[in-house]
């Protein structure tokens, strides 16, 4: 199973995700960009991540994002 | 529709449109500054349907509809009950990939919305660029504004590419986000960007018609690339239909990166 990191590196292999504590801030990730980071982390991790979650605060950082699969019963 | 006088209005309809929605499905994505603009200026209202939120921002002669809905059931049935529809000229987006978009035409089609245009996203890494340009460029000053609104306005579609309004340019010219190619004193282009830390969106490239193959457009495009080499990421909107600008998109190194926009309108608007 790839990490988020990884899938985010997929997604966007220009950025460093590592580096940054917030993704929209720096430009990293926009409304439309989650979109498709959701379907990727559902098909990854096996879950259905809900429309309600999906909010600029839960697509911060890497641990935001861990945190937001920790809660729909994904292992990050 | 009620006027919206406060952010707070807009997050408690779509909370309510959310609330435990698994299958939530919606076209609004502004940000908070865009919001707070839209509110500012007296253009949104709203109104909550049962498991659904109904949004509409006031643009010259007709409206943008954005929904958020608790799952394509509840949007189907708040939509066709809701007499607001036929009210005046409407437009709408859909944003996603292809099958997400695809999806959600069943509930809005058979509502009175038919497909107007398709816009899909492109983009490119950011690499450094050298270059020289045909003529000058600098940022438009306020004293450019109508001229701004004009090239735009004649550029482009009202109804599918979202034009910006006027207290937009103003704001656009003030953070210098306007660049602009003169010739013999007039505008002969301008080049519109939004930047955002690492990325930057083009919102609109224009060259006037007179001003065309002087080398104007590309000037504007290679002078926004040489002043970005911070940025990692340059993505754009643009109309299915402009097969010219998507080639020249195309040589500056932009590719589709699989997202579209497609743009529905009501029937008060013509084909």
């Amino acid at each position: 199973m790839k990490s988020v990191a990884e899938i985010l590196k997929e997604i966007r292999p220009e950025f460093d995700f590592t580096a940054s504590s917030d993704f929209v801030a720096d430009g990293m990730l926009d409304s439309f960009d989650m979109i498709t980071l959701v379907a990727a982390l559902d098909k990854n991790y096996g879950v259905s991540i809900p429309g309600t979650d999906i909010v600029p605060e839960n697509f911060q950082n890497l641990q935001t994002v861990e945190a937001l699969l920790r809660k729909c019963g994904a292992k990050p | 529709m009620s006027p919206i006088q406060q952010l707070g209005q807009v997050f408690d309809a779509v909370q309510k449109a959310k609330a435990g929605a698994p299958a939530f499905c919606t076209n609004f994505f502004p940000g908070e500054s865009k919001l707070q603009g839209w509110i500012d200026h007296g253009e949104l209202s709203g109104e909550v349907h049962d498991g659904a939120a109904f949004f509409l921002r006031k643009d010259r002669d007709f409206g943008h509809f954005y929904f958020c809905a608790a799952d394509m059931t509840a949007l189907q049935q708040a939509i066709t009950a809701w007499s607001g529809l036929k009210s005046g000229r409407m437009v709408t987006d859909l944003i996603g990939n292809e099958s997400a978009v695809n999806r959600l035409l069943p509930a809005l089609e058979p509502a009175g919305f038919r497909r107007y245009t398709r816009l899909q996203r492109m983009a490119r890494m950011g690499r450094p660029e050298t270059g020289s340009g045909g003529v000058p460029v600098d940022f438009a000053g306020k004293a450019d504004s109508r001229a701004v609104l004009g090239l735009i306005e004649n550029s482009f579609d009202r109804y599918g590419e979202q034009l910006p309004m006027p207290y937009e340019i103003e704001s656009a010219i003030e953070n210098r986000q306007v660049l602009a190619a003169r010739r013999a004193g007039a505008l002969a282009g301008l080049l519109f960007f939004e930047t955002q830390g690492l990325a930057s969106a083009v919102r609109f490239w224009a060259v006037a018609e007179k001003f065309r193959d002087c080398r104007v457009g590309s000037t504007l495009m290679q002078h926004y690339f040489q002043t970005h080499n911070a940025v990692r990421r340059f993505k754009l909107w643009v109309n299915l239909s402009n097969e010219n600008a998507i080639s020249k998109y195309r040589h500056y190194g932009y590719a589709p990166d699989g997202l579209v926009d497609q743009v529905l309108a009501n029937e008060m608007i013509d084909a």
